[in-house]
């Protein structure tokens, strides 16, 4: 799918700016971003619900903008799943091959193939109503599938889903794109769903897409504060001025005073923002060999299953750094109020220029 | 494809355009045929003392009955809005059921009842009360008595909609910050019904004004300007001035319904937490 | 024993639901008063009824008069209410799902009949009939009341559509159903109470219409209700509280079906 400079402007609201991009067959492709940031918008173009102001769509070279909806060959799986209510589940599946003409007998296997395969055998007589929220989302999913279209749509499928019914979803989801191979496009504003599902993601803000990238490098690479700041957390600090530089070693000083040695392949980091990652931080001994040590106070201190998070404040700055750290071995629990002494390698800052 | 959604709207621009519009346009434009020039049946209206006296008198039947009603709706709609379960069903049957009754059939049954020897004088002659049987019927007394019996479900209905919508937890909150059932109605139900009372009041008084069925039936002496517009294009085939009244009842529904919309836009921008009335 | 506060009020509250029941059941009365008449043997109306008789059933049942003017009237009652609802549904559909161009307008359009004195149509569509050459036909008629009869299944529709989320019929596009395949499997079932709620509610306003049938009938195609009026403006007669009472009966299961029939259908 080529999308080139669509655009999407309700009176003078840009809902979505100018956007191209390129989406390979068979990729698992995310759009994520915070609400009203355009992606569901998007969707509703390619889909075709929604008419672009500007811009082409175009499939396997074919532009499917003045194509309407219904000949557009394309899945999509909607937030609430739009199932009939007044169909059985077996009526839903087979509605889009009963549109298409096909023969009852026909109909009838394919649709027990495909119930087969979401493991939704036995509730065909009942109505979308009587089912639970995981067979609902399997039932809308076999509905967009039955027909075999090229492209799969879905719009924050696994909304409505609690936290375990999620996470065995997208489970689902995952085994679903490999075994049919089909391509993906994948709208939801969680991100850690859209990184464990894909294989390329889109960030939106405010219409414009962001960055778009594989999911590592979104994390490690981010383009700006806000791409930063919307996938996992990061402590993130203005550079003033540089004091010295050695390669692609700069010692810079911030807005508050501290000074802290960064990477950075700019000639200059003045002006820009330092970011690092809290994993990167450690938090007491083996601090030697690091470019930033410091002595800091814990500030908060919550343990999470999984995972220990502090903030805390370097001494004698404004500075205070989110860090996580993963309960191992030996690794200690500081409490609130406690010194301890904080480090990271320059290499693991990332410069970011807005 | 979206383009030609407009193409939804022909049955209606059907029906419509020669059926509704056409004719408003042709009574607009037959009341300035007057003989003495365009606003001459509009002078006509005002000036004389016998079509004036019939707006007044239609006026004044329209307030009385939407008063009427309000008074005896209100209290009908408060206890409807408290029931639940099948009494709830059965009491808005209950309301519905004469709504469903043709007009011409209701008015009928009250000019029995209020007749000469109708059901009422006999019985109030019976239980000592009067001497003789009282005029309902051609004095307007009856005409009134009729059409409030007709309005009243118009009424009844949008209260009880109102009413209804009112959260039970305000009153829970007033009753917990020490305000008796008195207090809580005038502080809680009270106002929040008020649009409510517009809405209703403004469809009563409306379809009062222009209201002819029962008028015809139970007027009497007392003529409305629904009748007046009978007479002059049926049988008078004075269609200018017909039209000329038309026109009058149209605009003064128009005032009744701008005056409506007015209240409602201006207290939702007051901010007030009235339940809105969707329109 | 000390009544407690408490006491008073729910003493209250049951006076005034007793006075709103009297007022209730007291809203019966004039209609039972008609069908009592309705069987008074003596000529001239009289309450309560000297006796009871059914040769004013008889009468009317033999009446040419009443029964071609029930004709006219379900003749009529019909094909309104059928024009209505058609040009309700597809208004309403392009005011909620299409928001079509021109959706202020047809809302007002639609809604505006039901509260214009309908003494203000009358006298205008009259001209109107006159020069489409149809003054006195049943099409007149007919045309009048689909327009009054409008609103009803306007509302009762756009209230259907607006209670599920278009998102249904554009599923139903995406699956490959083109607009005729998604009305007809997805929509009408969907809003098929609030059509026959709409349907029942123009039927039974035409039904009741009197002022548009002054003006747009001729004798031969009166309706029931102007039938009615013509006589009680003449002459009253207990063979008028039974054709009364005849109408009541046909739009009480009326009203039975309009409330009923939604409900079934939604099981269906």
């Amino acid at each position: 799918m080529s999308i080139r400079n669509v655009s999407k402007t309700y009176a003078s609201i840009d809902a979505v700016a100018p956007t191209s991009l390129e989406i390979e067959s068979g990729d698992f492709f995310a759009i994520i971003g915070p609400s009203g940031s355009g992606k569901s918008t998007l969707l509703g173009m390619i889909a075709g619900y929604i008419d672009p102001s500007a811009g082409q769509i175009a499939v396997d070279g074919r532009d499917i903008v003045p194509v309407p909806i219904y000949r557009r060959n394309i899945g999509m799986v909607f937030q609430n799943y739009a199932l009939f209510p007044h169909h059985t589940v077996f009526q839903n599946v087979a509605y889009p091959l009963k549109v298409r003409g096909l023969a009852k007998q026909e109909i009838a296997t394919r649709v027990r193939e495909s119930l087969a395969m979401e493991r939704l055998e036995g509730v065909e007589t009942r109505k979308p109503a009587e089912l639970s929220g995981g067979q609902q989302q399997r039932v809308a999913l076999a509905r967009a599938s039955i027909y075999q279209p090229s492209i799969l749509l879905m719009d924050e499928p696994l909304g409505a889903l609690d936290k375990n019914l999620r996470d065995e979803m997208q489970e689902e989801i995952k085994r679903f794109h490999h075994e049919l191979g089909v391509t993906v496009i994948y709208v939801t504003h969680d991100q850690q769903e859209a990184a464990f599902l894909a294989d390329r993601v889109a960030i939106m803000k405010d219409g414009k897409m962001v960055q778009i990238d594989t999911p590592r490098l979104l994390y490690e690479q981010p383009n700006s504060r806000f791409v930063a700041e919307f996938l996992g957390e990061a402590s993130i600090f203005s550079v003033k001025s540089t004091v010295a530089r050695s390669g692609q070693k700069h010692k810079v000083v911030l807005d508050d005073g501290t000074q802290v040695v960064v990477r950075s392949k700019l000639r200059s980091a003045d002006g820009h923002f330092a970011c690092i990652r809290p994993e990167r931080i450690m938090i007491g001994a083996r601090l030697k060999g690091l470019d930033n040590v410091y002595r800091a106070t814990v500030r908060e201190s919550l343990y999470t299953p999984g995972s220990i998070r502090y903030r805390v404040a370097l001494d004698g700055t404004d500075c205070v750094l989110k860090v996580r750290v993963l309960p191992q071995g030996n690794v200690e629990f500081h409490e609130h109020g406690t010194s301890v002494q904080v480090g990271w390698s320059a290499d693991d800052t990332i410069i970011l220029k807005e | 494809m979206k383009s030609r959604s407009f193409l939804l709207f022909v049955p209606i621009a059907l029906l419509a355009a020669p059926f509704f519009l056409a004719p408003m346009t042709v009574i607009g434009i037959e009341s300035f045929r007057g003989k003495a020039g365009l606003m001459d049946e509009y002078v006509k209206v005002f000036s004389d003392t016998g079509i004036r006296a019939v707006l007044m008198d239609t006026f004044y039947v329209a307030m009385m009955v939407t008063l009427v009603s309000l008074l005896v709706g209100y209290p009908v709609a408060y206890v409807l809005s408290r029931l639940k379960g099948p009494m709830a069903t059965i009491g808005v049957f209950l309301i519905i059921l004469p709504f469903w009754v043709s007009t011409v059939i209701r008015s009928f049954a009250w000019m029995i009842l209020l007749g000469r020897n109708g059901p009422v004088n006999v019985f109030m002659e019976y239980i000592g009360l009067i001497a003789d049987p009282i005029r309902f019927i051609d004095n307007g007394i009856g005409l009134m008595i009729a059409m409030t019996y007709i309005m009243i479900p118009f009424m009844v209905i949008p209260l009880l909609n109102g009413l209804r919508a009112i959260d039970p937890n305000l009153l829970r909150a007033a009753a917990v910050l020490g305000a008796n059932p008195t207090r809580q109605f005038l502080i809680v139900t009270l106002p929040m019904s008020l649009p409510h009372v517009a809405v209703g009041c403004a469809i009563v008084f409306v379809t009062s004004l222009g209201f002819f069925v029962t008028p015809s039936l139970l007027g009497g002496d007392l003529v409305m300007v629904s009748m007046l517009i009978q007479v002059q294009a049926n049988r008078l085939l004075d269609w200018p001035l017909a039209s000329a009244l038309a026109i009058v009842v149209l605009l003064l529904t128009i005032i009744v319904f701008a005056l409506l919309r007015g209240s409602q836009l201006a207290s939702r921008r007051k901010g007030r937490a009235v339940t809105g009335i969707q329109s | 024993m000390k009544m407690s506060e408490k006491m008073i009020w729910a003493a209250w509250e049951r006076i005034l639901r007793a006075l709103v029941t009297v007022v209730l059941i007291g809203f019966l009365v004039p209609i039972l008063v008609v069908v009592a008449v309705s069987f008074e043997p003596k000529t001239y109306l009289s309450f309560p009824p000297s006796g009871f008789s059914v040769q004013w059933y008889v009468q009317f049942i033999h009446n040419g008069d009443y029964t071609s003017a029930l004709m006219n009237s379900i003749l009529i009652g019909v094909a309104a209410a059928s024009l209505a609802t058609i040009a309700g549904i597809c208004g309403a559909l392009g005011v909620i799902r299409a928001a079509a161009p021109g959706s202020t307008l047809v809302g007002i359009l639609s809604v505006a009949p039901a509260v214009l004195p309908q003494i203000v149509l009358a006298i205008g569509l009259y001209p109107i009939s006159v020069w489409l050459g149809l003054q006195g036909t049943l099409l007149a008629v007919i045309f009048a009341h689909a327009v009054i009869g409008l609103p009803f299944p306007f509302i009762t529709v756009c209230g259907a559509l607006t209670a599920y989320s278009s998102r249904l019929e554009i599923a139903s596009m995406s699956l490959g159903a083109n607009y005729f395949q998604t009305f007809r499997h997805v929509t009408f079932p969907m809003i098929r109470p609030a059509v026959i709620a709409g349907f029942i509610f123009a039927f039974a306003a035409s039904l009741d219409e009197l002022v548009l049938a002054i003006f747009l009938s001729s004798p031969a195609t009166r309706t029931l209700p102007l039938l009615l009026w013509e006589q009680l403006n003449f002459q009253i007669t207990p063979e008028l509280a039974a054709a009364a009472t005849v109408i009541l009966v046909v739009t009480s299961i009326l009203i039975f079906a309009a409330t009923v029939l939604p409900r079934l259908s939604k099981r269906g």
